[in-house]
């Protein structure tokens, strides 16, 4: 008896320890970005005990940068939401596809492991025929190359989520209904798309997700027009120093959405991330 | 062509094109730029292969891909007994259970870049919350950031406290997809849960597990972020990745050709590591 509660207490001890890990970072940028220029260098942990929380850091951004980080927020958003909508579409049919189709000359699993293989290739590989091509376009600065970048950059992502989602409905509602002379694009539109409307929504999710936290083409890409909010971050550090309060406001705004809307639907991450690796290696 | 068969293009071909003429374009287009000695304000002139014969001898690759291998190595063998861990520990049942679960892995949601630049003033060598609280309980002072060993774990660090959700919500899945026969015949036959742990879970998760690192040695290879934020390669090269390499190689010293055949032998190199991967997934996954 006297074993079990030791180890009771060791198991709670280890989780509250990793939950602490996991969360100290969010609760120092919150904290520090209530803290007065006085206080941010002091080891100051506890708001309204250690030290009175002041509204200052905020006030300040907004007078100051507050246009930056608009411009910023409005291309983080106008990019990660197109992109995320043209992921779930394309990537959608695609994934129909291979969930309902038979492909004879390249198998199915053949066109499913290419698309897993893009998963791997890094950004940094393909930044300079981007920077190349995208410069021949006339798309430098603008938010439509990022658009571009994004979207070929996830759809492989969706695509095998979704795969995996459509692979979960049922065939015979589809198949009673092509009986009854339906086409296949109205069956998809009718039938399908509404019974997958969850799947969607999650695999729309961390699309946006993924694309919120680019970091490497919004660099070579944009550089005053179409800069999004990791950019602002890392282009604004130099000004003066190492301003604690304003590194933390800006990482706040940076990672409150992604964080919020992406932990909703973590249980969609493991198809895309692995490709069912792990279920299938029972 | 049937309507069947004109359906299931219509429906895969948009797909593919676009990745097509926007993904494998530009990385054929990358292929003709490593044979070619195009530095900007130059014309391009074909070389051959002296771009990757140069990167033998280049004292830089040798030492971004070192530091590269060592922080795949350090970052995965802390990682994945961590992540282990604690899924192993989530499967219990306690109170509060389902809020852990979301507040470990939005680590993994969190902007990079963001996450760098607050690690730059949690990691501040005057006044830092880390080094207000070290100097609190043991007088020390640490330099996270100028020296080049404590850079090398700052990084690290960084990179535990992302990935590890990552590794986490794997083996999660792994450890639910497990089947419960064994472990009833262990309890009946009086093992205890860390005998059912070492002899029961671990060889029946090995799959998964090793499925998890090879993923998590693919991304290693491609860090990029918090390196650029946090000390940008330095202090001198010592934290220079080769991810970073090649962006200065093309972007700060603009010699495009040398860079582009530098990411060729990045996209080998991930190429041989992607091969024993769909090797294992080719097994499991039969269609």
């Amino acid at each position: 008896m006297k074993r079990k509660s030791i180890k009771r207490i060791l198991t709670y001890a280890f989780v509250i320890l990793a939950g602490v890990w996991a969360i100290f970072p969010f609760y120092w940028a919150l904290t520090t970005s209530f803290k007065s220029k006085v206080d941010v260098f002091k080891p100051l942990f506890i708001p309204f005990i250690q030290f009175e929380p002041t509204l200052e850091n905020w006030i300040n951004e907004a007078m100051l940068r507050g246009d930056v980080i608009i411009l910023g927020l409005r291309n983080s958003i106008i990019a990660s939401l197109t992109s995320a909508t043209l992921c779930v579409i394309l990537g959608g049919m695609a994934g129909y596809a291979l969930a309902r189709f038979r492909f004879e000359k390249w198998k199915n699993r053949d066109i499913i492991i290419w698309f897993f293989s893009l998963r791997f290739l890094p950004p940094i590989a393909v930044s300079i025929p981007f920077f190349l091509i995208f410069m021949n376009l006339g798309l430098i600065d603008n938010v439509v190359s990022l658009i571009l970048a994004y979207t070929v950059f996830f759809i492989p992502f969706s695509t095998l989520v979704l795969r995996d989602i459509f692979k979960g409905i049922p065939v015979e509602l589809e198949e009673s209904a092509l009986v009854d002379g339906c086409s296949r694009i109205s069956i998809f539109r009718r039938i399908t798309l509404p019974l997958a409307a969850p799947g969607l929504v999650a695999a729309f999710i961390i699309c946006f997700a993924l694309a919120w936290n680019e970091f490497l083409f919004a660099l070579i890409l944009t550089y005053r027009n179409a800069t999004t909010i990791p950019v602002v971050i890392a282009g604004a550090e130099h000004s003066q120093g190492v301003d604690f309060w304003y590194i933390c406001t800006r990482s706040i705004i940076a990672i409150t959405p992604p964080v919020v809307l992406a932990t909703i639907v973590q249980r969609w991450l493991v198809t895309g991330l692995t490709l069912g690796a792990v279920r299938g290696a029972r | 062509m049937s309507k069947e068969e004109r359906a299931k293009y219509f429906f895969l071909l948009p797909a593919v094109v676009l990745i097509l003429s926007f993904l494998i374009f530009p990385l054929i287009y990358s292929a003709y730029l490593s044979v070619t000695d195009w530095q900007i304000g130059k014309a391009p002139e074909i070389i051959g292969f002296s771009n990757y014969l140069k990167v033998f001898t280049d004292r830089r690759v040798h030492n971004a891909l070192s530091f590269t291998l060592l922080f795949m190595v350090f970052t995965i063998l802390i990682e994945t007994p961590f992540a282990l861990g604690v899924a192993v520990l989530s499967q219990l049942r306690f109170p509060g259970n389902t809020i852990f679960k979301v507040i470990f892995t939005a680590p993994f949601f969190t902007s990079p870049i963001a996450l760098s630049y607050l690690s730059i003033t949690i990691f501040y060598e005057e006044g830092g919350p880390l080094n207000n609280l070290l100097k609190l309980l043991f007088n020390i002072k640490i330099p996270w950031i100028s020296n080049p060993d404590y850079a090398f774990l700052s990084l690290c660090l960084i990179d535990i406290w992302q990935w590890t959700p990552f590794l986490y919500i794997i083996f999660l899945a792994g450890l639910q997809s497990l089947p419960r026969e064994p472990y009833e015949a262990a309890t009946i036959d009086g093992a205890s849960s860390f005998q059912a742990f070492r002899y029961i879970t671990i060889p029946l998760l090995m799959p998964v597990i090793l499925t998890g690192m090879l993923l998590k040695m693919i991304e290693s290879l491609k860090v990029f972020d918090i390196i650029y934020a946090l000390t940008g390669g330095g202090p001198g090269i010592s934290t220079e990745s080769y991810t970073m390499y090649i962006y200065k190689t093309g972007f700060r010293f603009f010699r495009l050709g040398y860079a582009a055949s530098l990411s060729y032998i990045l996209l080998i190199i991930l190429m041989i590591l992607f091969t024993v991967l769909a090797f294992r997934l080719r097994k499991v996954y039969y269609e």
